[in-house]
């Protein structure tokens, strides 16, 4: 009865096309192997059991994928050695083996079974171990996935100071898990299919059913299903094959490590998607303001998280115009400052050869390349990094004379403001765009900053992710939604849930007034108790 | 509310439209204009103004709703026949289109005298309709988003920038009060009203809206908020500079937000910010104005998109804004078209077909309850 309850009957349809499994141990270990030739890393476990050691079994799986200890003990000890003790009653041992092997004797948690040779090898590719039986067309597949994975740690990129301190790892089960762990609800649905024509990866799509949109899951999954693409490895894939324009500099879909923002995403009617061998799962619809949001602004109290907000959203401004307006009051106005201030730019600018325009860009770049510089190179050299640059930066240029101290400040203000931006994704974007506001000042002052900035907005406002306004809920504006904008309210205000994103809309009841009557002394004695 | 057709905006988006068209070039001319009709009481003249104004939109949005989803350039081709429904539509591009050139020049005579000194003018003038063209090709939901983004972003500095000349102000200046009121409704008040102009595009933007009848509050609303603006703006300038200094200056909210000094502050003079902030006006008035004329055409024409006008209708208002020589000449010629334009659209058109459908029983009844 879910959503996805009329896709199945293509999944069946598709499934007729399938290589059917053969009554015959031997005809089926052919196509196998034909199938799997020269992957060396493919195990192939005969054995045979019972007394007469007459039924013929084979066990395939992939080296280094497989949990050994589970084969073992579920598999090769149950069978060749546990099923001994039962005394043998050969003819209805060989009528029944199949269901005798799959319910009785195999005490693997996971288990299914197929009839085609194409799921099989999928099965063993993936990390399972696949069970044939000599005599019947049903195969078994044992779930005893077992690789090297990274355990759950911090997440690098979005670290808090209050918060949980778990983050996604690369194995998509752990990260469901994750989730699941936090919302214990059976209207939380994780709808996985697999994307990638040879990778075969594993994708959820994760929602609250009775919040999120129906058509909002439904475009979700109409989008991932028309992913048509050899290999599907990171979610970044995921997200430029779905997101709504491509030319914009502005990501549609949230990337996090956080299992805590995704989970509070999904009660706010958003969809995730998780992707395997990824770390970041999307959330989408992402807005404009959802990317200056943290997880913190929403465990600290409330004014903490306000002026966080606010120093975020200045710092976003400030990354986006500081360098553009030096050029552009510099060049074009000095009129606008103080006259001592205007002397004092005019003095450390003396000798300069350059134009501001140049000089900013000069040393803009040079950053630029500083922090690129600092991701690559490995971390015992990364601090050489920063001394050169700072040496370089901070004072070798403008003992050189090439650029002038102000100029160095307005660097170090817009690198210190564009890290301030929770997004890393907006971050980038909002740098790239600091560069063409820059050369719109320089070539029309003031003037050109506007057009420029008006040029962004009205990008933003024409930009959706997923229908949704991406400048929701500044824009198609409801009062209740702008409680958790710059200003966070205190969080027993926050009764609503988003409005164009939600269907369920209530969150929580007011309990401020229990509160308040304990605190006078009186009130009713039964909500005392 | 999701992935709904680009063809809709709300009321609240309506109210931001009309207040963002109306603000534009004239508010840093209005108070010499009103000055110099009503002295001293300017600023009761900007309060009638807004209560004429607000029945005409009364007017609009009854129109309007005998036609529900129905924007002017449609119904109107049902009250009196297609051809002059069209030319008719025809008269307001062109009255449009004119309003637009206009705005555009006056736009980049301040520019060039407080902002950029020698900028080429083409350059200023071609540089901001590319912009214009980039949202109005967005179609009307993105022009009700963009006016609903730039309000707040416009006005909460505009109000923090005025705040600190609030020392410049003599209140005697403002004296004497109600000195022959009958005489000044009849010679400034007509004056005063068509500085309201731009509230008839309401007659078009009304049509996207779900219910027309929704729209009484938000017209209402915007009308007054824009009026007090207005008023404000007036007596903040009448009571710096006096009643016999302020007609003399062209704009002279500039000259107000001039006088303003900061000293031991960043930024110590302001009109560079405030030049900066009011481009975003005239920005809203061009994009909205834009789109009426664009997608009128389209329906002239009987084209599904207005898309396809967009590009072409830059060239057109390129030409007529660099027709004349010169600010004074600039001047004249509004002088000349708007106070006849103006009220036309603004006042007589929406009465006119609002008789005509009544008498030919045109359109849906039971909207007669504000």
């Amino acid at each position: 009865m879910g959503l996805f309850s009329k896709k199945k009957k293509a999944e069946e349809a598709e499934k007729k096309n399938k290589t059917r499994s053969d009554k015959s141990l031997e005809v089926n270990m052919k196509v196998i192997k034909a199938a799997l030739e020269d992957c060396d890393d493919i195990v192939y476990k005969d054995f045979r059991v019972g007394a007469e050691q007459k039924l013929e079994f084979k066990l395939v799986y992939t080296d280094g994928m497989i949990d050994k200890n589970v084969i073992n003990e579920a598999v090769l000890n149950a069978l060749m050695v546990h099923a001994r003790e039962i005394p043998p009653e050969a003819p209805r041992l060989i009528e029944k083996l199949f269901e005798l092997v799959r319910y009785g004797t195999i005490p693997a948690s996971e288990m299914k079974e197929i009839e085609n040779l194409d799921d099989a090898i999928l099965a063993i590719l993936t990390g399972d171990a696949v069970l044939f039986i000599d005599g019947t067309v049903k195969i078994i597949v044992i779930g005893a996935k077992g690789w090297p994975s990274r355990s759950v740690s911090e997440p690098s990129t979005e670290t808090l100071v209050r918060g949980p301190r778990d983050g996604f790892t690369e194995t998509f089960r752990v990260n469901t898990a994750l989730v699941r762990r936090r919302i214990r609800d059976p209207k939380m649905k994780l709808k996985q299919l697999q994307v990638g024509k040879r990778s075969h990866t594993d994708i959820g799509i994760m929602y609250m059913e009775d919040i999120a949109m129906e058509s909002l899951v439904m475009e979700v999954y109409r989008r991932l299903k028309s992913i048509d693409i050899d290999a599907i490895l990171e979610s970044g894939y995921i997200e430029q094959l779905v997101e709504d324009n491509y030319l914009s500099p502005f990501p549609q879909a949230r990337a996090t490590e956080r299992p805590d923002e995704v989970a509070a995403n999904l009660l706010e009617g958003r969809v995730a998607i998780l992707v395997d061998n990824s770390p970041f799962a999307l959330v989408v619809p992402t807005t404009f303001n959802s990317l200056f949001q943290s997880p913190e602004d929403y465990y600290d109290r409330w004014f903490i998280a306000t002026i966080l907000r606010v120093i975020r959203f200045t710092a976003g401004t400030l990354s986006l115009l500081l360098p553009a307006l030096y050029i552009a009051v510099t060049s074009y106005h000095p009129g606008i400052l103080p006259l001592k201030l205007v002397l004092s730019i005019a003095a450390s600018r003396e000798g300069i050869p350059f134009p501001a325009i140049l000089e900013a860009f000069l040393m803009e770049a040079t950053f630029e390349l500083l922090r690129e510089a600092g991701i690559r190179l490995p971390a015992p050299i990364g601090s050489t990094i920063g001394i050169v640059g700072g040496i370089v930066i901070g004072q070798a240029a403008v003992e050189a004379g090439i650029v002038s101290p102000i100029m160095v400040i307005i660097v170090a203000i817009t690198a210190i403001s564009s890290f301030s931006i929770p997004s890393y994704n907006l971050s980038v974007g909002i740098r790239m765009l600091r560069f063409i506001l820059m050369v719109f000042a320089g070539v029309l002052g003031l003037y050109g900053i506007m057009l420029g900035f008006l040029l962004i907005l009205c990008h933003l406002v024409k930009l959706k992710s997923f229908g949704i306004p991406y400048m929701s809920p500044f824009v198609s504006f409801t009062a209740s939604d702008l409680k958790d904008t710059v200003v966070r309210v205190p969080t027993f205000m926050m009764k609503n849930r988003p409005s164009n994103l939600a269907r369920n809309r209530i969150r929580m009841k007011n309990n401020r007034s229990m509160i308040n009557q304990i605190e006078k002394g009186g009130g009713n004695d039964d909500e005392k108790q | 509310m999701m992935m709904r057709n680009n063809d809709t905006i709300s009321p609240y988006q309506l109210a931001m439209i009309i207040i963002m068209t109306v603000i534009s070039v004239g508010v840093f001319s209005i108070a010499s204009d009103v000055a110099e009709a009503a002295g001293t009481d300017a600023w009761i003249m900007i309060l009638m103004a807004g209560i004429v104004n607000i029945v005409a939109a009364v007017i609009i949005v009854r129109l309007n709703a005998r036609f529900p989803n129905k924007t002017f350039a449609e119904y109107t081709q049902e009250l009196i026949g297609t051809i002059p429904a069209k030319l008719v539509l025809l008269l307001f591009i062109g009255y449009l289109t004119s309003v637009m050139a206009y705005e555009l020049r006056a736009f980049t005579e301040v520019i060039k005298m407080f902002l950029l000194f020698r900028t080429p003018t083409e350059i200023i003038i071609l540089s901001l309709l590319l912009v214009c063209t980039y949202i109005v090709r967005g179609g009307v939901e993105c022009i009700g988003r963009i006016n609903e983004l730039i309000f707040p972003l416009l006005f909460i500095p505009f109000f923090l920038i005025l705040l600190p000349g609030f020392n410049l102000l003599h209140f005697d200046n403002l004296l004497p009060l109600f000195q022959d009121i009958p005489k000044k409704l009849l010679m400034a008040l007509p004056l005063t009203a068509y500085n309201f102009g731009g509230i008839e595009i309401a007659l078009f933007y009304i049509g996207f809206m779900r219910e027309p009848k929704k729209a009484y509050k938000p017209l209402i609303l915007a009308i007054s908020f824009i009026t007090l603006f207005f008023a404000m703006i007036t007596v903040l300038c009448i009571g710096a500079f006096g009643v016999n200094y302020v007609p003399e200056l062209i704009w002279p909210l500039v000259n107000y937000v001039r006088a303003i000094n900061l000293p031991g502050l960043f930024i110590e003079r302001l009109d560079g910010i405030i030049l900066s902030l009011w481009i975003m006006t005239v920005f809203t008035t061009l994009v909205t104005l834009y789109f009426v004329v664009s997608y009128s055409l389209s329906k002239v024409f009987n084209t599904r998109e207005q898309k396809q006008y967009v590009l072409p209708l830059v060239v057109v208002i390129y030409y007529l804004s660099l027709q004349p020589d010169s600010l004074a000449q600039l001047l004249k010629w509004g002088d000349l078209l708007f106070p006849y334009a103006t009220p036309f659209f603004l006042y007589i058109a929406p009465l006119l077909f609002l008789v005509i459908a009544i008498l030919r029983k045109k359109g849906v009844k039971g909207d007669e309850k504000i």
